[in-house]
C-alpha cells in the first residue's frame, strides 16, 4: 500500500473512531439524577470536556497504531535506522500553541459555569448544616421557618428556590456532598463554609460525607428531600409542633395544634 | 568497542582494588560546596514551611500577636542576636587564618565561635524557662516555640559541626591548601545566623 | 563473636536497636518524672516510649549497620582512612546486604527492595478489592479497611514509585554521563538504608495498638492529630523516606553538575539525565514541606501543640497547603523520571533521534516551575478563599502544554522510524496511551465546577491509577526490561515479557476505566461499603483487579528466573548510543577504566558515522592496574 493511501485510510479510521466515541459518550449514563440548575450547567461542561478530549486521545492513539502498522521493523531491517529528523520548529510551535488556546478556552468556559453556579440570586433561603462524627444535623433559621429556629436531622428543601447551606463542623473535617446537586464543599472545624444550589426536580437524593472523617465515614449518610414549597412549609410547621410538644409545649401555636 | 569491554571484564573479575579513574571535573564548583548550597536550599524550605504556618496563624487567622497576656523579651533576644552575629565574624577569622597558615588563629577562632554559639543556645533555653507561657497554650505560642525551636535545633546541629571542626583543628588537621573542612561547615553556620535574623525580625520585632 | 558485634552489620544493628529501646524507655521515664507526672505509675507510658522508640530504634539500626561509621571517624578527628574502596562492588549476593558504596550495587538494592514494596502494596490492593467486591463489611471492618488503603498508597508512593526511579537512575545515570560513581558514595549508601527503615515502620503500624494509620496517605489534620498511635508510624516513616529522597536528589544534582565526562555538555546529556536533574530540583525544594507537615502533626500529637487545634487559634487548612505544596510536585517526582526512561527507549527502539531534543529538556524545566504553582487544585472544595481557585485552575490547565509537547515529540519520533516492538517498546507505547488518558482526566479535574462534583470520588481514584499505574508504573516496567541486561548481565524472556504487557495493558483499563463512571455516579473514595446500585461495577472492577495482580506475577516470575538462568547479555543488545551501552554487561567495577570523551548528541540514530562517546585505546595490559587513573581520552 502506498503511504498516501494508508495515511488516508488512517485518517478515515480516526474520524470514524471519533464519531463512535462521541456517540458512546452520549449513550453512557454518566451522571445520577440532575436535580439542580447547577447540575445542568456542570453536566454540560462535562460533555464539552469529553467532546474536546476525544479528538486529542484519538489523535494520540491513531498515530501510535499507524506507526506500529506502517513503521514496525520488517524482517531484514534489523540493522536499519530511521531518517535522522531532529525537529521541526513549525510543528513544535503548532503543538504548543493549539493546546494552549484550547486549554485557555475551556478554563474560561469553566469559569463562566463557576460564576453562574455560585451567583447569589435575589431570593435565597439559608439552611445550616452541622457535621460531627458521624451524623448530619440541619438548622432552619427563623427567616426560613417564619418562627422559632428549627433543628432537625432531616433535610427538606423547596423546589425552585435557591438554597445556601452554611457548613460547620464540631470535630474533624467532613464534606457535604449531594451528588444529585453536583456540589460539595468541605466542612472545616473553626470556619464556616458555604455552597448554594437551586433544586429543580422533586425527589429524595443521598447526602454523602465525602471526606475521610474516621471509622464511620462510609456510613455518614443522610437524605435530601426536594419538595414543593407548600409541602416544605407544611413540613416545617409539623416539625416545629413536634419540637414544641417534645419541649413541653412552650410555644403557643404548638400547644394549640398539639 | 567490543574489545574494550573484554579488557574491562578482565579487570572486573580480578579482585585487586585499583582505584577508580579520577572523575572528570565538569564544573568549577567544588562538589562539597555545591552539596552544601543545595542542602541549604532544602533547609530554607523547611523554614519556609514553618513560616507558612506562622503566616496562617498570625495573618490568615488574624490572631493577635503576641498572644494576649504574654510578652516577648525583645531586648534579651536582641542581645542574643548580637552574640550570634559576632560568631559569624569569628568563624570568618578562623577561615582566613588557616588560609594564611595561622594555626593559632584557626584554633582560637573556632573555639570562640563554638563558645559564642553555646551561649546563644544557653540564653535561648533560659528564655524558654522564664517566658511565662507554653506551646500548649494557643496557636501563637505554638508557632513561637516552633520557629525558635526549629532554629535552636539548627544551632545545635551547627554547633556539632563546629565541635568536630574544632577537634580536628586542635588535632592538627587543615592546611593553607586543604581547608574545605572549615569552609563548608562555615557556610552552614552563616546560614544559621542569617536565618536567625529573619526569625528574630518576624517573631520578635514585627 | 565479639569482633562480629563490633563490625558494622546486622548483629551490631540488633544490639544497637535493643539499646535504642532502652534509651527511649529511660528518656521518657526521666522526662515524665521531671515534668509533673506525680505518681510513679505515670512515669512509664507505653505510648510515649513507643513514640520515642520510633525515632531511636531506626537511628540505632542505621548506626549499627554502619551507615555513619566513616563520619564518626571524621567527627572524632581521627585520621580518615584514604578511600580504599573496600565498600565498593558486589562479589556475592551477600554484598547486597551490607552498606555498599557502589552506585550499581545501590541501584540494584533500591530497585529490588522497591519491588518488594510493590508486591506488598499490590497485595494490600487485592485485599481492598476483595472487600469492595460486595457492599457491607463481609471481609474486613472499617478500621482495617481505612488502614489498608492508607498503607497501600503510602507504600506505593513513598517506597515504590519514588525510590524505584531513584534506584534505576542510580544505576544508569553515572554510567550515562561517564562518571565512575556518584559524587557522594557514602551518602548514597545511607539514603538507601533509610528506605527499609521507612518501610518497616509503615508495615509495622499494622501491629500498633489501634491498628495501622488509617487517615489516607494525605493524613489530613485534625483527624490525624487525634488518631491512634499508628499515625505516628506514618509521620516518622515519612521523615525517613523524605530524608532519603533529599539525599539522593542532592547527590544526583552534584553528580550531574560536576562529574560529566569531557565533552558532555548539558545539551549532549541523554534525556534521562535531564529528567533526573529536573526531578531532583523538585525533590530538594519540595520535600521539606512534607517533612514539616508531619513535624506539625507529631508536635500536636506528642506534645499537645496547637497547629491544627481550631479551638486554640490553629489553622486546619494550613495543613493542606503545606502538604500539597509538597505532594503536588511529588506527582511530578513520580512522573518526570519516567518521561526520561521513555525518551531513552523510544529513541533506541524507533532508531531515530528524539524529535525536538531541546524542547524535551525545556519542557521538563517548565513542568518543574509550573509544578510549584498548582498545589491548591487539590483544595478546590476545601473551603479555602474562593479566589485562589482561579489562578490555580489556570496554571493547572497550562501544565498540560509542556506535557503535551513531550507526548507529541515522542509521537513524532515514532514517525517513519524502524520500530522494534519488543517488551520495553510495548510498555512505552502502552504508557503513551494510558498516560494520555490519565492526563486528560487530570485536565478535566482542573475545571473547577466539574471538580466540585467529582473531588474525592472514584473519578479521582481512576485518575490516580491512570497516571500512577498507566503512567509511572508502565515506564518503570519499560525501564526494568530495558536495562535488565545491563543490570544483571542476563536477558529476560521476551515471550513472557509480551504476555506481561498485554495482560497489564488490558487489565489496567478494565480495572481503572470503570472507576470514572463510579465516581461520576456518586461513589465516594475511601469507603469500605457503598450503596447497592454500585455493586455490579465494583464486582467487575474487583475481578479485573485480580487479573491485574496475576499479570504482575508474570513479571516477577520472568525477572527471577531470567536473573538466575537467563542467557548471558552482550554489552549492547539494543545498539544504543548512550555511554552505559558501551561497557560490559554488567559494567566493570569502576564503570570506565578510561574516562570516555563525548563528541556528539546521545540519539544520533540514522546519522551516518555519528558517535556519542569515544574511548581512548586500551592501556597496555601490564599497566592496567596502576595507570587507570592516568590514562585520559584525548580532549577534543
Ligand atoms: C504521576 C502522578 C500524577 C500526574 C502526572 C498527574 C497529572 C495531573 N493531574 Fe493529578 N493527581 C495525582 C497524580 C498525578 N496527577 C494523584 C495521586 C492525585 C490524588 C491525590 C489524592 O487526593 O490522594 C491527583 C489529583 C489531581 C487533582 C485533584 C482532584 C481532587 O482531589 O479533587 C487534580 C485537579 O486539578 C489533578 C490534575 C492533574 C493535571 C492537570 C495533571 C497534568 O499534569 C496532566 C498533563 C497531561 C496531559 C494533559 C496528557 C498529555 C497531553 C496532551 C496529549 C496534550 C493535549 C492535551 C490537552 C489539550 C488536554 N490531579
Ligand atoms: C503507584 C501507586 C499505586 C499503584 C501501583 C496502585 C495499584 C493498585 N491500586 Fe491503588 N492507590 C494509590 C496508588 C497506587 N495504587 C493511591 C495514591 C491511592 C489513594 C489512597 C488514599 O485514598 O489515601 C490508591 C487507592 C486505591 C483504591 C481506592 C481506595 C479507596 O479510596 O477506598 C483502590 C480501590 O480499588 C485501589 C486499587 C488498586 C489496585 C487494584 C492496584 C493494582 O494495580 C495492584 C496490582 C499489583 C499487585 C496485585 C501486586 C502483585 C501481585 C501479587 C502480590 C499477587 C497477588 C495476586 C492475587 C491475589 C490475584 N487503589
Ligand atoms: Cu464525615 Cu466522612
Ligand atoms: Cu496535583
Amino acid at each position: 500500500m502506498t503511504s498516501r493511501r494508508s495515511l488516508a485510510l488512517a485518517s478515515v479510521a480516526a474520524v470514524v473512531a471519533v464519531a463512535i466515541a462521541v456517540a458512546i459518550s452520549f449513550w453512557i449514563h454518566w451522571f445520577p439524577a440532575q436535580a439542580t440548575t447547577q447540575a445542568q450547567n456542570t453536566d454540560r461542561l462535562y460533555h464539552v470536556l469529553v467532546l474536546a478530549s476525544i479528538p486529542i486521545f484519538v489523535l494520540v492513539v491513531t498515530v501510535i497504531l499507524y506507526s506500529v502498522w506502517q513503521f514496525r521493523m520488517k524482517p531484514g531491517e534489523e540493522l536499519k535506522d530511521g531518517p535522522p529528523i531532529h525537529g521541526n520548529t513549525r510543528l513544535e510551535v503548532f503543538w504548543t500553541a493549539i493546546p494552549t488556546v484550547l486549554l485557555l478556552g475551556i478554563v474560561g468556559y469553566s469559569f463562566v459555569v463557576l460564576r453562574n453556579n455560585e451567583k447569589k440570586p435575589a431570593r435565597e433561603i439559608q439552611i445550616g448544616v452541622t457535621a460531627q462524627q458521624f451524623a448530619w444535623t440541619y438548622q432552619y433559621p427563623p427567616s426560613v421557618t417564619g418562627g422559632a429556629p428549627l433543628n432537625s436531622t432531616q433535610l427538606y428543601v423547596p423546589k425552585g428556590e435557591s438554597v445556601e447551606f452554611s457548613l460547620r463542623s464540631k470535630d474533624v473535617i467532613h464534606a457535604f456532598w449531594i451528588p444529585a446537586f453536583r456540589v460539595q464543599e468541605d466542612v472545616v472545624p473553626g470556619i464556616t463554609t458555604h455552597w448554594r444550589a437551586t433544586p429543580i426536580r422533586l425527589g429524595s437524593y443521598p447526602v454523602v460525607c465525602n471526606l475521610l472523617c474516621g471509622l464511620g465515614h462510609s456510613l455518614m449518610r443522610s437524605t435530601v428531600h426536594v419538595v414543593t414549597p407548600a409541602q416544605f412549609h407544611a413540613w416545617i410547621t409539623s416539625q416545629q409542633s413536634a419540637a414544641a410538644s417534645g419541649a413541653g409545649g412552650l410555644s403557643t401555636t404548638g400547644a394549640a395544634t398539639g | 568497542m567490543e574489545a574494550a569491554s573484554i579488557s574491562h571484564a578482565a579487570v572486573h573479575d580480578g579482585h585487586d582494588h585499583h582505584g577508580p579513574p579520577a572523575a572528570n571535573r565538569s564544573s568549577r564548583v567544588e562538589p562539597e560546596l555545591l552539596g552544601m548550597l543545595l542542602f541549604i536550599i532544602s533547609e530554607i524550605m523547611v523554614f519556609g514551611a514553618f513560616f507558612t504556618a506562622y503566616f496562617f496563624i498570625r495573618i490568615a487567622q488574624g490572631n493577635p500577636w503576641p498572644a494576649p497576656g504574654t510578652s516577648l523579651p525583645v531586648q534579651v533576644a536582641g542581645v542574643n542576636t548580637a552574640i550570634l552575629i559576632s560568631s559569624s565574624f569569628t568563624i570568618h577569622w578562623a577561615q582566613t587564618s588557616i588560609k594564611n597558615g595561622n594555626r593559632f588563629g584557626l584554633k582560637a577562632g573556632m573555639l570562640t565561635t563554638f563558645l559564642l554559639g553555646c551561649s546563644f543556645l544557653f540564653i535561648q533555653i533560659n528564655e524558654y524557662a522564664n517566658i511565662g507561657f507554653a506551646p500548649q497554650d494557643a496557636a501563637q505560642q505554638t508557632i513561637f516555640y516552633s520557629l525558635t525551636g526549629l532554629h535552636g535545633a539548627h544551632v545545635f546541629i551547627g554547633l556539632l559541626l563546629l565541635l568536630f571542626v574544632t577537634i580536628r583543628a586542635f588535632r592538627g588537621h587543615y592546611t593553607p591548601e586543604e581547608h574545605r573542612g572549615v569552609e563548608v561547615p562555615g557556610i552552614y553556620w552563616h546560614f544559621v545566623d542569617i536565618m536567625w535574623i529573619i526569625v528574630y525580625t518576624t517573631v520578635y520585632v514585627l | 563473636m565479639a569482633a562480629k558485634l563490633r563490625a558494622p552489620g546486622f548483629y551490631r544493628a540488633g544490639i544497637m536497636m535493643l539499646g535504642g529501646v532502652a534509651l527511649a524507655t529511660g528518656l521518657t521515664w526521666l522526662v515524665r518524672m521531671t515534668t509533673g507526672h506525680a505518681t510513679y505509675s505515670h512515669y512509664l507510658s507505653g505510648d510515649a516510649i513507643l513514640s520515642v522508640s520510633l525515632l531511636a530504634v531506626p537511628l540505632a539500626f542505621l548506626i549499627g549497620i554502619g551507615g555513619f561509621d566513616y563520619w564518626f571517624y571524621w567527627a572524632a578527628g581521627r585520621p580518615t582512612r584514604p578511600e580504599d574502596h573496600s565498600g565498593h562492588g558486589a562479589y556475592s549476593w551477600k554484598d547486597y546486604f551490607r552498606v555498599n558504596t557502589d552506585h550499581k550495587v545501590i541501584g540494584v538494592q533500591y530497585t529490588v527492595s522497591s519491588f518488594f514494596f510493590l508486591l506488598v502494596g499490590g497485595l494490600i490492593a487485592m485485599l481492598m478489592r476483595a472487600q469492595l467486591a460486595q457492599p457491607g463489611s463481609h471481609f474486613v471492618d472499617a478500621n482495617t479497611f481505612n488502614g489498608l488503603f492508607s498503607v497501600h498508597a503510602s507504600l506505593l508512593i513513598f517506597l515504590f514509585i519514588i525510590p524505584v526511579f531513584a534506584g534505576l537512575a542510580n544505576f544508569v545515570l553515572p554510567l550515562m554521563i561517564g562518571a565512575p560513581d556518584m559524587a557522594f558514595p557514602r551518602l548514597n549508601a545511607l539514603s538507601f538504608w533509610l528506605l527499609p527503615v521507612a518501610g518497616a515502620l509503615m508495615l509495622g503500624s499494622f501491629f500498633a495498638p489501634g491498628g495501622a494509620f488509617a487517615d489516607g496517605w494525605t493524613a489530613y489534620a485534625p483527624l490525624s492529630d487525634n488518631a491512634p498511635i499508628g499515625q505516628t508510624f506514618f509521620s516518622v516513616a515519612v521523615q525517613f523516606a523524605g530524608a532519603s529522597s533529599i539525599m539522593t536528589a542532592l547527590n544526583f544534582l552534584v553528580t550531574i553538575i560536576t562529574m560529566r565526562a569531557p565533552g558532555m555538555s548539558f545539551f549532549r546529556m541523554p534525556l534521562l539525565v535531564w529528567a533526573n536533574f529536573a526531578t531532583s530540583l523538585l525533590v530538594v525544594i519540595a520535600t521539606p514541606f512534607i517533612a514539616a507537615s508531619q513535624f506539625f502533626v507529631l508536635l500536636d500529637r506528642a506534645l499537645g501543640f496547637n497547629f491544627f487545634n481550631a479551638a486554640h487559634g490553629g489553622d486546619v487548612l494550613m495543613y493542606q497547603h503545606v502538604f500539597w505544596f509538597y505532594s503536588h510536585p511529588a506527582v511530578y517526582i513520580m512522573m518526570l523520571p519516567g518521561f526520561g526512561i521513555i525518551s531513552e527507549i523510544i529513541a533506541v527502539k524507533a532508531r531515530k533521534p528524539i524529535f525536538g531534543y531541546r524542547m524535551m529538556a525545556f519542557s521538563l524545566l517548565a513542568i518543574v516551575a509550573l509544578g510549584f504553582t498548582v498545589w491548591a487544585h487539590h483544595m478546590f472544595t476545601s473551603g479555602m478563599a474562593a479566589w485562589i481557585r482561579i489562578p490555580m485552575a489556570i496554571t493547572t490547565a497550562i501544565i498540560a502544554v509542556p506535557t503535551g509537547i513531550k507526548i507529541f515529540s515522542w509521537l513524532a519520533t515514532l514517525w517513519r522510524g524502524v520500530l522494534h516492538l519488543d517488551t520495553p517498546m510495548l510498555f512505552a507505547l502502552g504508557f503513551l496511551t494510558t498516560f494520555t488518558l490519565g492526563g486528560i482526566s487530570g485536565v478535566m479535574l482542573a475545571m473547577v465546577p466539574f471538580d466540585i462534583h467529582v473531588s474525592a470520588t472514584y473519578f479521582i481514584v481512576a485518575h490516580i491509577h491512570y497516571v500512577l499505574f498507566g503512567g509511572s508504573l508502565m515506564t518503570i516496567f519499560a525501564g526494568v526490561y530495558y536495562w535488565f541486561p545491563k543490570m544483571t548481565g542476563r536477558m529476560y524472556d521476551e515471550r513472557l515479557g509480551k504476555w506481561h504487557f498485554w495482560a497489564t495493558f488490558i487489565f489496567v483499563n478494565l480495572t481503572f476505566g470503570p472507576m470514572h463512571i463510579l465516581g461520576l455516579q456518586g461513589m465516594p473514595r475511601r469507603v469500605s461499603t457503598y450503596a447497592a446500585k454500585f455493586t455490579d461495577l465494583n464486582l467487575f472492577i474487583s475481578l479485573a483487579s485480580f487479573g491485574l495482580g496475576l499479570s504482575t506475577l508474570v513479571f516477577f516470575y520472568n525477572i527471577v528466573t531470567s536473573w538466575r538462568g537467563g542467557p548471558r547479555a552482550i554489552p549492547n543488545p539494543w545498539r544504543g548510543m548512550t555511554l552505559e551501552w558501551q561497557v560490559s554487561s554488567p559494567p566493570p567495577i569502576f564503570n570506565f577504566d578510561r574516562v570516555p570523551t563525548v563528541v556528539g548528541g546521545p540519539y544520533e540514530y540514522g546519522v551516518p558515522g555519528a558517535v556519542h562517546g569515544i574511548f581512548a585505546p586500551a592501556p597496555a595490559p601490564a599497566a592496567a592496574g596502576a595507570a587507570a587513573s592516568v590514562v585520559r581520552a584525548p580532549s577534543q
